[in-house]
């Protein structure tokens, strides 16, 4: 049996942390492998993809092989509690005290590590329980965020030695470090804070919490319409004696000057990780749809689960995906 | 858009919105607008992108303001908070005592709690406005917020820290009962030790002994900090003030924007109105502009699927635009077109101001 593995998928706020983590989950399960998406945002916006509601504390069925669920930080401390208190009603006074919310806002890694103790069950599940995932995507919360998750077992573990939250501690440090197993994707868009902030990220991902981090991804990307002449026609031509370009070379500048921004950023990225960012291209339709999902689960498909979902496809080097090309 | 050269005529301006919409960039050009308005302006910004804060002779030291020339004759003063730095600057600052001082900026749960947990960021943007406003040196300061996923965190962030430090948790550790805030009898008090020995595991944290030292140094401050809060509180709530939402015309961005003003409203903050940067804005083709230029059929076709893309990305912004505007009732003061990198000079600045603020 194929042992479960776990990508936590983080990034800046609205990078596209969302549309990678469904594009990749729905090429793995068409792939066969058994799929959770994990939402820790609350916008609802992953099950809106499916055209769904909200998602609830259960994993639900978004298709064939593609299961997703949301954790909450406070349903997980609520219900921590509650278990360990066991009666209703003093749990509940005590979840309504602004002094036991204080506490647990303020104790470090509480929330964190019912996070990540919430995921164990879903990777190790008892007996008698259905069998896991082959593959459980964390669409994870925004970078700050997202470290500091990935931190809480290594700081758990160093300083509760024993007991049960010291064990589950080090379970979890021991599923994170392996790094056939457990991988963090990095999600940037072509911007200076964006760029910086992933290889801030990854620095951090690598050297102090000696995690595995995958080629990070270059979202929002403009397609590369116009050869090196054809750019050259086009800047040179037109806005004589300051009448404004034609619309049509106007745009087409637009074009360019956006491509070239975004070789600028995946060129620093590259040279700063020492990696070829994957990348995906700038959509233009208002909404997402089901054939560009398709091709951004390909091409993350190839480069971050590797042989088994690539299906006969090459690993070649990818530098970008576009299918109308 | 009528209106944005009103906001130049505010005594305080806050720019909020998600994070990435460009607020730094335009908190500093409306600054620079200020300043060629001939008004006295300065802008606080928070975490500036390396190139802007360049632009803007920014350095991590700069928690003082410092001036900008746009030109010989116009000027405004910017400053960079970095938050952490500023907070235990605060401490130094109020605390009854060197020693108190030190104990409260060795202590491990004031480095979370500034760091993070308190919003300390939003705190602090909240405190040097107190302590600029109280100098009166300025005719307009414009106010960058850090990326929040709540108004509320950045506006409730004041109160939040004190609430924390007044409430009943400080209480608890002298009274383990006390967190269950009424009288208790015997079975709660047990069930009570049951958390505590869950705390106490927690406690490889230190984090009562923390808290407990935390609270206690930080007695004296407490009702400084609070009476500051309460200023700022109303100050953000003068007519004098304007909250300025700023977006970007992306689906997640528009919708904090809509959220933003929902709570503003709701707290009772003035919203002057939505700056919407990076609208992406080419007009239908006419049979003129589609015409055939003087290079071959292929460029051609290039071209007119190029604009076409163009065009569907301008529908997605108006209709955003037109979402955003239906949704709060507020005014777009300005929708900056597009471009395909961030200002990274003063002239960029400038450029940039002048998209803004008709001049």
């Amino acid at each position: 049996m194929r042992v479960p593995r776990l990508l936590f998928v983080t990034g800046k706020g609205g990078v596209g942390k969302t549309t990678v983590a469904v594009a990749l989950g729905q090429h793995a399960a068409e792939h066969g492998h058994r799929t959770l998406i994990v939402e820790t945002a609350t916008d609802g916006r992953l099950a809106h993809l499916f055209g769904q509601h909200a998602l609830g504390a259960a994993p639900r069925r978004l298709r064939p092989g593609l299961d997703a669920v949301r954790v909450d930080a406070r349903e997980l401390v609520e219900e921590y509690f509650s278990r360990l208190l066991r009666f209703q009603v003093l749990s509940k006074r005590l979840l309504a005290s602004t002094a036991f919310n204080a506490l647990t806002a303020a104790a470090p890694g509480i929330t964190e590590f019912l996070l990540l103790e919430k995921l164990l069950g879903w990777i190790e599940p008892g007996l008698g329980r259905r069998p896991g995932y082959a593959l459980i995507i964390v669409d994870g919360p925004a970078t700050g965020h997202a470290l500091k998750l990935l931190r809480t077992p290594r700081s758990l573990a160093a300083m509760v030695p024993g007991g049960p939250l010291g064990k589950a501690a080090r379970r979890l440090l021991a599923l994170l470090g392996d790094h056939k197993r457990t991988q963090v994707l990095l999600v940037s868009l072509p911007e200076e804070m964006s760029v910086r902030e992933t290889i801030e990220a990854q620095q951090v991902l690598e050297s102090d919490l000696a995690l595995r981090v995958a080629r990070p991804v270059m979202n929002r990307v403009f397609p590369r319409h116009f050869s090196a002449a054809e750019a050259q026609v086009i800047e040179q031509d037109g806005d004589l004696n300051g009448t404004p370009a034609p619309p049509l070379l106007a745009a087409a500048r637009f074009a360019i000057a956006y491509r070239r921004e975004a070789e600028r950023h995946v060129g620093h990225l590259r040279r700063a990780l020492r990696v070829s960012p994957i990348v995906l291209r700038q959509l233009f339709a208002p909404s997402v749809h089901a054939a560009d999902l398709e091709a951004f689960g390909r091409t993350l498909g190839r480069a971050v689960l590797g042989d088994e979902a690539a299906s006969g496809t090459s690993t070649s080097t990818i530098h970008e995906h576009d299918p109308r090309q | 858009m009528a209106g944005i050269e009103g906001l130049l005529r505010k005594r305080l301006v806050v720019c909020v919105g998600a994070g990435g919409v460009g607020k730094t960039t335009t908190a500093a050009a409306l600054a620079l607008a200020g300043a060629l308005h001939a008004r006295r302006t300065a802008v606080i910004t928070v975490d500036p992108a390396l190139r802007l804060k360049d632009a803007l002779g920014l350095d991590d030291l700069s928690m003082e303001p410092h001036a900008v020339a746009v030109n010989p004759s116009a000027h405004f003063d910017a400053l960079a908070l970095d938050t952490k730095r500023a907070f235990d600057a605060l401490i130094e600052r109020f605390a009854p005592s060197p020693a108190v001082s030190a104990r409260i900026l060795a202590n491990r749960l004031y480095q979370e709690l500034s760091n993070e947990l308190a919003g300390s960021a939003e705190y602090m943007a909240m405190e040097k406005l107190h302590e600029l406003l109280h100098l009166r040196r300025y005719q307009v300061l414009i106010v960058d917020t850090p990326p929040s996923a709540h108004a509320r965190d950045l506006l409730t962030a004041p109160s939040r820290l004190t609430n924390l430090l007044a409430s009943r948790a400080v209480g608890f550790l002298q009274t383990p009962a006390a967190l269950l805030g009424e009288p208790t009898s015997t079975f709660s008090r047990v069930a009570l030790s049951a958390l505590l020995k869950v705390l106490q595991r927690w406690t490889g944290f230190d984090l009562l002994h923390d808290l407990s030292d935390f609270a206690g140094a930080f007695e004296h401050m407490i009702e400084g900090f609070q009476t500051r809060a309460k200023e700022v509180g109303r100050l953000l709530r003068a007519p004098s003030t304007a909250f300025v939402l700023v977006t970007t015309p992306e689906p997640h961005t528009i919708e904090t924007a809509i959220s933003f003003h929902r709570e503003l409203v709701d707290g009772g903050f003035p919203v002057a109105g939505i700056v919407a940067n990076r609208v992406v804005a080419f007009p239908r083709l006419d049979e003129h502009d589609s015409a055939a230029g003087k290079w071959d059929a292929r460029l051609q076709a290039k071209l007119l699927r190029n604009y076409g893309e163009l065009q569907a990305l301008s529908r997605r912004d108006r209709r955003a635009l037109r979402r955003v505007q239906a949704e709060t009732g507020a005014p777009l003061l300005a929708a900056v077109p597009a471009v395909s990198a961030a200002p990274t000079s003063l002239a960029g600045l400038e450029r940039f101001a002048r998209l803004l603020v008709p001049m």
